[in-house]
């Protein structure tokens, strides 16, 4: 199949894809969730006032009304304003996407690239003593939870050491950047385990394929079969694995952004389950259902460039 | 080669690190504060919480506000020129507005200069607080309070725009200086709705420039300035240069003497506010110990490591660290839901209250630092008599299992499982399983239910808990709002969410709250609060106090439940701190 027809028809699939997910966050919201009126309204809130806030809301209109209402905001993007901070929503998410992606991005390159390289690595010494080493030292950190991490780093290295920042955040380039710095190295830290276990079997799969023993037995070196054959091949679930973390990345990191006081949409997020904010909690669901879709296409295509094999249907 | 080129790398990286942040002008006196929630924004109608309403008065003012160094709290005119002149009838105030006050410079007004501050103003921001449109969360405080407020208010909620230029029969600008308010029933504590962010003063021009982004937009009278908003985690504010000429006070309380060293002042005393947002423990706690915030309240889990008997570990005192413990105007209690049947049995709850021990819970979740309560009413407060011992007040294990059984309900025979309802976090459940614990002792089962604070939320103002644990801060320091926690007509989704309604007791807090601060109506208070006390009407827990740690540097600073203004008043001592900073 022609690759623009795929990709066209795959975006076709958002409008099906964002349907449904209206009609998720709608069920969630107007039959499951509590009304947001008396989170809203505080501790003094008066029927009257119920009923006022309500109207003020839309929340008393026929229900196939505010599904519909939901679903224009969907296909036009219009979040309107937060609940409860009155906020402009795409000026929130303006906001807080930048702060997000200055730890994000740094963290998913590092992370990626040091697992892949320490996952070759290990690969092609396996069962060496590096390997093993490296086995231990992953499940070791893999069982350290991610909050005792940030908060031992945090203590060691930016209050002992007085290496990094304590918490905080700028807005402006390059100030930015000291406020980032140590969150991204506890991350990297955190992900260094999981991803380079993932990679390292990813690529032993990969490794004891019968094409692997025939480019042996031709007698090329280890270094060649390794980054020429075992590697490309492995691309494919490396590709899925990094491609399907991008979407993530807009999502910010909850703790990290917390704890180093980063005014990411992780943090906004929380507030908003927090507060019962519908049109926020709304706008992240349909923006992440749309990215994720569109990450999904891009990752189709790339396994196309990386293996020849793979045709789109 | 390569080798080096990455230790050139992560050089330069930590070089960023150490050389990006903003350097501080050494003569600059600047104070570094905390905040342990996000601020929303800083429309006043909206400041429903301390944080926000501690931001939104640092740009803007009311008619009045608290004396800074008075106690107990005591009422002063801060726009207004005075206190109002009441009339005899109890239900007119006028206001004289103080003259030559500015709204801070901004687009919005004639030539970028901010325009002087009018009567009119004042009707204008009281109207948006009362427009439906708003949804203003601070409506309650004038809620039926301003004759022909509410008609106004419920005339416009029908129309698409809201008419501001229609007249409220009780609320004049009789000329540019004079504000006249007339209640539709008697409520002194009507001042103390004038001393809260909700009703400060905003400019129309603002409002209309901005519109809803004006909560992004501050421009009010006040002593600093934040010429955007942008949802960051770090709010810096800086001196209002057109701030009027308002003084720091000369005159204080025999325990405040102490804070009088820059009477007579020009406010504000420092030159820039740094407010960082910051709602995890760990990294507030290290940026103080590291000086970088001048003072945060004590985490719970620094607390036994920091504090021994009410006093500062030797390594805080060397950095020169204060401990300041002040009581907070509050009170923890377990609440019964009086539309369960279950609960109109008099002796039953008598004998949960008898079967539960305040001061374990105060020893377990409080480190004792709080004042395990005897009534609703918080120390401090006129109403609340502090020789006064409830009679309800457990341990009495004994006395409570035979209370049980004279309520029907021998060891707990043929009581239902009743259900506690919680907000769902860690120290709720510790909480909820103590009491739950406590009550097996006399053979009551109870069912804790966790669930999240808004769906938690919603339960108690739909009536559908029969019992849950709640806390409350008073608005103001006024016994009438602990009392109406349990006035009738306040019952769910009000704040009585016991939903307890005895006429009896709501005749007698009509007619307590509607007279003038007297020894009568203290008296009355008492008699209510001891009532309540002696009906059981709810399990109630403690009263807290606040454990702050204060930089040395600091100066002029004291714990207040109300002065949300209170940042006009801190100074810094940049020589001390330049020593101090040494020992950390």
């Amino acid at each position: 199949m022609n690759l623009y027809t795929y990709v066209l028809r795959r975006l076709l699939y958002v409008v099906p894809v964002l349907l449904g997910v209206c009609l998720v966050v709608f069920v969630l919201f107007n039959l499951v969730a509590p009304d947001p009126a008396f989170v809203l309204l505080g501790k003094h809130a008066t029927p009257l006032q119920i009923a006022q806030l309500h109207h003020e809301l839309g929340l008393d209109k026929p229900f196939w009304a505010q599904y519909l209402d939901i679903v224009k905001s969907a296909f036009t993007l219009e979040f309107g304003y937060s609940w409860s901070s009155k906020q402009q929503i795409w000026e929130m998410i303006k906001n807080g996407v930048l702060p997000s992606l200055s730890l994000t991005i740094p963290i998913f390159l590092l992370s990626n690239t040091i697992a892949i390289i320490i996952a070759l690595t290990t690969a092609y010494y396996r069962g060496k003593l590096i390997d093993r080493f490296m086995l231990i030292f992953t499940i070791a950190t893999m069982s350290i939870p991610s909050l005792a991490i940030i908060l031992f780093g945090q203590w060691a290295f930016a209050y002992k050491l007085g290496l990094f920042e304590i918490a905080g955040y700028e807005r402006s380039i390059p100030e930015f950047i000291p406020y980032v710095l140590l969150p991204i190295c506890i991350y990297v830290f955190i992900n260094f385990g999981p991803d380079t276990r993932y990679y390292r079997t990813m690529i032993l799969d990969e490794a004891y394929q019968d094409y692997v023993r025939t480019a042996r037995s031709k007698g090329l070196s280890e270094v060649i079969v390794m980054f020429k054959h075992v590697l490309k091949n492995a691309m494919i679930p490396i590709i899925t694995n990094t491609v399907i973390q991008i979407p993530n990345l807009f999502l910010g990191l909850l703790l990290a952004e917390s704890f180093f006081s980063i005014p990411g949409l992780g943090s906004m997020t929380i507030n908003a389950i927090n507060n019962s904010d519908f049109p926020v909690i709304k706008a992240i669901t349909i923006l992440s259902s749309i990215s994720f879709i569109v990450f999904g296409v891009i990752s189709d295509v790339l396994y196309t460039v990386v293996d020849p094999r793979m045709r789109l249907k | 080669m390569k080798k080096t080129q990455f230790l050139l790398v992560l050089l330069s990286l930590f070089a960023l690190s150490t050389g990006c942040t903003k350097k501080q002008n050494a003569q600059e006196r600047v104070l570094h504060l905390s905040s342990t929630a996000e601020i929303k924004g800083y429309d006043p109608i909206m400041a429903d919480d301390l944080y926000a309403g501690r931001e939104v008065s640092k740009i803007y003012e009311g008619l009045l506000e608290y004396h800074w160094l008075k106690v107990p709290y005591e009422l002063q005119a801060n726009l207004a020129e005075s206190l109002p002149e009441v009339s005899a009838d109890g239900l007119t105030y006028t206001f004289k507005i103080r003259k030559n006050v500015f709204f801070q410079d901004d687009a919005a007004f004639a030539n970028g200069k901010g325009r002087e501050l009018e009567a009119s103003d004042f009707v204008y921001s009281i109207k948006r607080l009362a427009d439906s449109k708003n949804a203003a969360t601070g409506w309650w405080i004038l809620d039926g309070k301003v004759k022909g407020l509410n008609e106004w208010r419920d005339k416009n909620a029908k129309l698409d725009q809201t008419n501001y230029d229609e007249e409220v029969e009780g609320l004049k600008a009789i000329d540019k200086y004079t504000l006249q308010i007339t209640l539709a029933k008697k409520f002194p504590q009507f001042l103390y709705s004038l001393a809260m962010p909700f009703t400060y003063a905003v400019a129309k021009e603002v409002v209309a420039k901005y519109g809803k982004e004006f909560i992004n937009h501050p421009v009010g009278t006040g002593a600093y300035v934040l010429p955007k908003f942008d949802q960051g985690k770090q709010i810096t504010y800086t001196k209002n240069p057109t701030f009027r000429e308002k003084l720091y006070p000369s005159d204080a309380s025999p325990s405040l003497q102490h804070l009088l060293k820059d009477a007579g002042k020009k406010l504000p005393l420092v030159d820039k506010v740094v407010v960082h947002v910051m709602k995890e423990d760990q990294p507030r706690w290290l940026k103080f110990n590291k000086g970088e915030l001048d003072f945060i309240g004590v985490p719970k889990d620094n607390f036994a490591s920091n504090i021994k008997d009410n006093k500062l570990t030797p390594e805080l005192v060397t950095k020169g660290v204060n401990l300041e413990i002040t009581p907070s105007l509050d009170v923890t209690y377990i609440a019964f839901n009086f539309e369960n049947k279950l609960f109109h049995n008099k002796k039953l709850r008598q004998a949960m209250s008898l079967a539960f021990d305040q001061n374990k819970s105060n020893e377990l979740f409080y480190n004792n630092t709080a004042f395990p309560a005897q009534s609703i009413i918080a120390p401090g407060v006129r109403g609340n008599d502090p020789q006064y011992k409830n009679p309800n007040r457990g341990p009495n294990v004994e006395a409570a299992k035979k209370l049980l059984a004279e309520a029907g309900y021998p060891n707990g025979a043929g009581l239902p499982e009743i259900k506690y309802d919680i907000p769902d976090s860690t120290t709720s459940r510790q909480g909820a399983e103590f009491f739950q614990k406590q009550m097996e002792q006399i053979g009551v089962k109870i069912k804790i239910v966790a669930t999240p604070w808004p769906e938690f939320n919603a339960k108690v103002k739909q009536r559908k808990v029969e019992m849950f644990g709640l806390a409350w801060l008073a608005d103001y320091p006024d016994a009438e709002n602990f009392l109406q926690l349990f006035y009738g007509p306040n019952k769910s989704p009000g704040a009585n969410g016991s939903n307890y309604d005895d006429p009896s007791f709501n005749k007698e807090f009509e007619k307590a709250v509607v007279l003038q601060e007297s020894p009568e109506r203290t008296a009355m208070y008492e008699a209510l609060n001891k009532r309540l006390a002696e009906d059981s009407v709810a399990i109630y827990g403690l009263h807290r106090q606040s454990y702050l740690i204060i930089q040395g540097w600091l100066e002029n600073y004291h714990s207040s439940d109300f002065n949300h203004d209170y940042v006009q008043y801190l100074n810094i001592n940049n020589e001390k701190k330049a020593e101090l900073l040494k020992k950390f």
